[in-house]
């Protein structure tokens, strides 16, 4: 495939990601970069690359919406990016020593998971945790959300357990050039109890500051092919803001499933093309 | 500065950053298209990236000598470490959002967050 050809394919690609991504509740990046490995054959260090930018595009063009509705806690977001950063610089330096077929599983496998996540029932009820952790109170953790009849508070729970959880989510972020908001939101809503709103406006935030932490390692090793780079975090970031405009129109509940299916057999099929195997 | 106030300024920050980034890496692109009609891309197979790719002070080099033979990516790779950099802004005015109000324990984990993002970019 050609110039122009081949960004037209990509960028079209790209969008259809980020419009999947949205609708399902999925960050774009966990999508695309299967997308790029098996439908285009591109080696996965440069399509997790590209997936990489595409999330902080899309975490920064988000956040920008969640921060103005006063939704998301600065303080629990910058206390718990202390454990994704570090996570990330660990995981992405893992990234370069690991060969691209063991990446191909892991990723695989991350994804089912995050499939299996998101499968999960959330009752929203947000009841959250009747009283604060010491630990949280001398962090300043628990704050307020804005609600119709004035400001609610919340309480935090779990701090440490919620830290090393926030670890492992910024170690998979880096090693495999995702956002990994599926295991953030997990970290934050079922260990530290915090209520959902707080939750995805917070972990959003994150994902951006942590994708940064793996761009250095990213850049030196040569992670980034501008050709590639340009039409995935462009057509992931356009994709994201349609789908969310869609979500409003598009009956999701029914779709998920078909849509849910679909991710899962893609990521099989990635863990299978690691091991050796090619369908 | 209140936190509302600080999560306001970092609010249009964020936007303002990223509407930047895609438009240098739009107008990069376009650029490198159009000199690029009907080559074969080569992201197949991994061969690292050359120094005006991954140096970011090389990119810039690369960038503003426009009578170059063609090394438009270069343009690409600054709007996306500009749209790199967003995070690292975000933190670093949550910083100074902190320091503003005298909060002790927030201004050093802001800091700490900052130290790392900086490591993992200058080590």
């Amino acid at each position: 495939m050609t110039e122009p050809l081949f960004t037209l394919a990509v960028a079209t690609g790209s969008i259809l990601a980020g419009v999947l991504g949205a609708l399902v509740g999925l960050g774009g990046g966990i999508i695309v970069t299967p997308m790029l490995v098996l439908g285009f054959g591109i080696d996965i260090r440069y399509a997790m690359g590209a997936a990489l930018v595409a999330v902080i595009a899309t975490s920064s063009g988000a956040g920008a919406a969640y921060l103005r509705d006063g939704m998301s806690n600065m303080r629990i977001g910058l206390f718990l990016s202390i454990a994704t950063t570090t996570g990330a610089v660990c995981g992405a330096w893992l990234a370069t020593v690991l060969d691209p077929s063991a990446l191909s599983v892991i990723f695989g496998a991350a994804l089912l998971v995050t499939v299996g996540l998101s499968l999960r029932k959330h009752d929203g009820a947000d009841a959250g945790a009747p009283g604060s952790d010491p630990l949280a109170i001398r962090l300043r953790l628990p704050g307020a959300m804005p609600m119709p009849a004035g400001p609610r508070a919340y309480a935090v729970v779990g701090v440490l357990p919620g830290f090393l959880a926030m670890a492992v989510a910024g170690v998979l972020s880096g090693l495999l050039g995702i956002g990994s908001g599926a295991f953030k939101v997990v970290a934050m809503d079922q260990i530290m109890r915090i209520p959902f709103k707080v939750t995805t406006a917070t972990s959003n935030f994150m994902i951006g500051v942590t994708a940064a932490a793996s761009v250095g390692v990213y850049l030196k090793q040569g992670f980034f092919d501008p050709v590639l780079v340009a039409p995935v975090a462009l057509g992931v970031l356009g994709g994201a803001f349609l789908g969310a405009r869609l979500l409003a129109v598009v009956p999701t509940k029914s779709l998920r499933a078909v849509f849910l299916i679909v991710v899962s057999l893609i990521a099989v099929q990635m863990m299978l093309r690691g091991a050796g195997v090619r369908i | 500065m209140n936190d509302e106030q600080i999560e306001k300024a970092l609010a249009r920050l964020m936007l303002g950053g990223v509407l930047l980034a895609a438009a240098i890496i739009v107008g990069g692109y376009a650029w490198f298209l159009v000199s690029h009609w009907g080559a074969v891309p080569g992201a197949h197979v991994f061969s690292g990236e050359p120094s005006y790719l991954v140096d970011p002070v090389e990119m810039v080099r690369q960038a503003l000598d426009v009578g170059a033979v063609g090394e438009r990516r270069s343009v690409v790779m600054i709007g996306v470490l500009l749209l790199l950099l967003n995070p690292v802004a975000r933190v670093a005015l949550a910083a100074c959002g902190f320091i503003a109000q005298k909060d002790r324990l927030y201004t050093a984990i802001s800091l700490l967050v900052l130290g790392v993002l900086l490591f993992s970019f200058f080590w």
